[in-house]
């Protein structure tokens, strides 16, 4: 038990941002608690208990990767029930981010009717319904985040584009479902306790498995399907754009299309969210320049290139694939709003929107230097909240163009900023600060 | 052109408060096979890399073939082999697809060297680099940093995944490549056989500091053990300038010191009363003296 608490602790607490996260998060959850007993009744009383959630989650972003090193690594082999431990230690996480928003919920629904607290002790039907009110919330969030955490360990971990692919489908697939049954108050917790016993029974037996199944994969090893492997004969000419790893955009295009089709196809019909996921998947597009600076390390002893020269080139080279991705980005947006019907204004505000999105994050990308640090962790938080704003405000009856307009204006000249900080940055890149962390996947002979 | 290899003058690098590298000055000049010997931490990465040109000095200079490590042209970068300890190689090429890459790079690309170390290192060309093991691995990013026949070769640990054999070759190779007298090598290692085998030169790194260098005959003469007897009294009292350890028992002492010349022994007799026998000590023991 005490293998499982310490690594629950590790997985909040191992960094000083992510014991800021985790504090901050639940400090800002009990002061929500105070907005909603002493503050008047508002459409935005439960933003502080909002920003908790998210902070507590972002405090808790150590947890996919920690549990996929740990469950790689040799050692797991050895411990004592170190895979049963590892595998409660996760359940034993999900089941904490969730808890504060089942435990706010009945709270919030008094306070969001104009009660006060003590209602709750006085009508018990009220009490019954806000428990079962958070209950479904709780058991809700507990598959949310679940989920989510998968997809963080695909993004995280993986870092190419089956990472991605696999990432981008559970974020579109997972995203969606359920924040459709909280919002439409349909789920209820029986649905919610068997979606949570089916998906973490699978997952649970196949984690426990996991060895012995590894081996039967070992025999049945399937075809490289996404063709990530590569010729030297197919590349020449491009060994730069090679080792930076954009010699190939289709590959990305491939990555992203099944979550684009997949949200399409549940998107449409809410147009704002649909164009939210456009956002992020442009966001994706950029976000492979993070890789940027440890990659060019390669090219220093091998081209006749300053550390400025070797940022231009990266900068080409990167926009070189992400002109593809973003053009095909685009063309399926107009295509598949224009097939729908979509509002014209969504589809105007859309393409600087998507623009937006794969520049700033190449560009934040870029400014990665050496390792993600406070500033860029909070700009990049910063500036996809603002680029998921948009998609909001359009959604909104009396949507504002030009506050839209002004926010897209002012991303851009951010967009100018964050260039020349990641150039100033590589004029005087560390590469001993930027080593690859990668883990060897290698098979010992 | 520019003989001399590399020159650094009062090199220092910080990461934040902790100072790495500590006011060095060296120069390389080309025949030298240089063994940087140090514990873990010691500096020897950010040394070479600092050489290279990967990281900025905090403070001094050091140039490669006359030109700043910071701003080196394509000219004198084609004449520079690395080896980083972390391989830097495209898991999802083969063997002959990451070589072809790499030789894109250079003008000159000595196809024939490398086929004939592919063939005696045996390594597969077709060998997909994702199902290499580490030894594997590292045998071809020796052979990429080979393959242009560079004027300076700069290896950081390169033989530490090496099973006997492939470091045997390895060793011989470097021989090879340092036979001419025209290239400049160094290289870190923690097997110390290696260097002692190999080095004409000795770079042992303490702190960020150059505990000592120079040639691998100075180290063995500069550092020696003193098997010492004489009277009991006399022994326990004794103090040898210099010393790194110091035992005695009864009317025998064993004193390792550094910066020994033979002079000394004379000195130590006449003054102690006592006589002096010097034995010459192994990198190893020097190594593991040095850092007691």
């Amino acid at each position: 038990m005490s293998t499982v608490a310490r690594l629950v602790y590790s997985y909040f607490m191992c960094t000083p941002m992510t014991r800021a996260l985790t504090l901050g998060g639940l400090a800002l959850y009990v002061f929500s608690l105070y907005v909603m007993a002493s503050w008047p009744q508002s459409e935005h009383m439960l933003a502080f208990a909002a920003a908790g959630q998210i902070a507590l989650f972002l405090g808790s972003a150590m947890m996919p990767l920690m549990f996929g090193r740990i469950a790689q690594s040799k050692a797991m082999v050895l411990l004592p029930h170190g895979r049963l431990k590892l595998l409660f230690s996760a359940l034993i996480t999900v089941a904490i981010i969730a808890a504060p928003a089942g435990l706010v919920t009945p709270f919030a629904y008094v306070a969001g009717n104009s009660g006060k607290f003590s209602d709750l002790s006085k009508y018990p039907q009220l009490r019954d319904f806000t428990v079962n009110l958070g209950l479904v919330i709780y058991t809700s969030s507990c598959i949310l985040a679940g989920w989510l955490y998968v997809a963080m360990w695909f993004l995280s971990s993986q870092r190419n584009m089956a990472g991605l692919a696999k990432g981008l489908l559970v974020i579109v697939f997972t995203l969606f479902l359920p924040a459709r049954e909280i919002r439409e108050l349909s789920g209820t917790i029986a649905w919610n306790l068997q979606a949570l016993a089916v998906v973490w029974t699978i997952f649970g037996a196949g984690f426990l498995c996991w060895p012995r199944l590894r081996m039967v994969r070992a025999w049945w090893r399937l075809p490289d399907l996404l063709g990530t492997q590569t010729s030297a004969r197919r590349t020449s000419g491009r060994e730069v754009d090679l080792i930076l790893g954009t010699r190939n955009p289709w590959l990305m295009i491939a990555a992203l299309t099944l979550p684009l089709v997949i949200a399409s196809r549940i998107g449409t019909g809410v147009p704002a969210v649909w164009l939210f996921f456009l956002t992020i998947f442009s966001t994706v597009t950029g976000a492979i320049a993070g890789q940027a600076a440890e990659r060019s390390r390669a090219l220093w002893l091998r081209r006749d290139w300053s550390r400025a020269e070797i940022f231009l080139q990266a900068e080409r080279s990167f926009w070189r694939h992400n002109s593809v991705v973003l053009g095909v980005l685009l063309a399926l947006m107009v295509m598949i709003g224009s097939y729908s019907g979509l509002p014209l204004n969504l589809l105007a505000a859309g393409i600087p929107l998507l623009v937006l999105g794969t520049v700033l994050s190449t560009y934040l990308g870029f400014m990665i230097t050496r390792g993600i640090r406070w500033p860029e962790a909070s700009l990049g938080i910063a500036i996809m909240l603002a680029l998921m704003a948009i998609p909001l405000l359009l959604e909104a009856g009396n949507a504002n163009l030009a506050v839209v307009c002004a926010i897209e204006g002012c991303l851009a000249v951010l967009a100018f900023i964050l260039r020349s900080i990641a150039r100033r940055r590589w004029e005087q890149i560390d590469w001993s600060q930027c080593r690859p962390a990668k883990v060897l996947s290698t098979r010992q002979a | 052109m520019n003989d001399m290899a590399v020159q650094a003058s009062h090199l220092s690098k910080s990461f934040g408060p902790k100072r790495v590298i500590d006011d060095l000055s060296f120069e390389v000049s080309r025949g030298d096979v240089i063994g940087v010997l140090g514990k873990n931490g010691a500096g020897k990465t950010t040394l070479l890399e600092l050489m290279l040109g990967f990281t900025p000095p905090s403070g001094g200079a050091v140039s490669v073939f006359g030109h700043a490590s910071g701003q080196l042209p394509g000219g004198v970068k084609s004449r520079v082999g690395f080896v980083p300890q972390q391989d830097e190689l495209l898991d999802q090429l083969s063997v002959a697809d990451q070589l072809k890459v790499i030789a894109s790079f250079y003008g000159a690309w000595d196809a024939n060297l490398i086929e004939r170390l592919c063939a005696e290192w045996r390594l597969d060309p077709k060998a997909r680099i994702k199902s290499m093991s580490v030894g594997e691995r590292q045998k071809l990013s020796i052979l990429l940093a080979f393959g242009h026949r560079p004027d300076l070769l700069v290896l950081d640990e390169p033989v530490a995944s090496l099973d006997p054999m492939a470091r045997r070759q390895f060793l011989e190779q470097l021989v090879d490549a340092s036979a001419d007298g025209q290239r400049a090598i160094i290289f870190s290692s923690h097997i110390v056989s290696d260097i002692e085998r190999l080095a004409n030169r000795i770079w042992i790194l303490k702190d960020g500091r150059l505990d000592w260098h120079g040639d691998l005959d100075s180290l063995k003469e500069s550092v020696v053990r003193l098997h010492i007897r004489g009277a009991a009294q006399v022994l326990a009292g004794l103090s040898v300038p210099g010393a790194l350890s110091q035992r005695h028992e009864g009317a025998f002492a064993t004193v390792v010191v550094r910066d020994w010349t033979p002079a000394r022994q004379h000195s130590i007799e006449e003054s102690a009363a006592v006589e002096v026998e010097v034995e010459s000590l192994g990198l190893e023991e020097i190594f593991l003296e040095l850092h007691r």
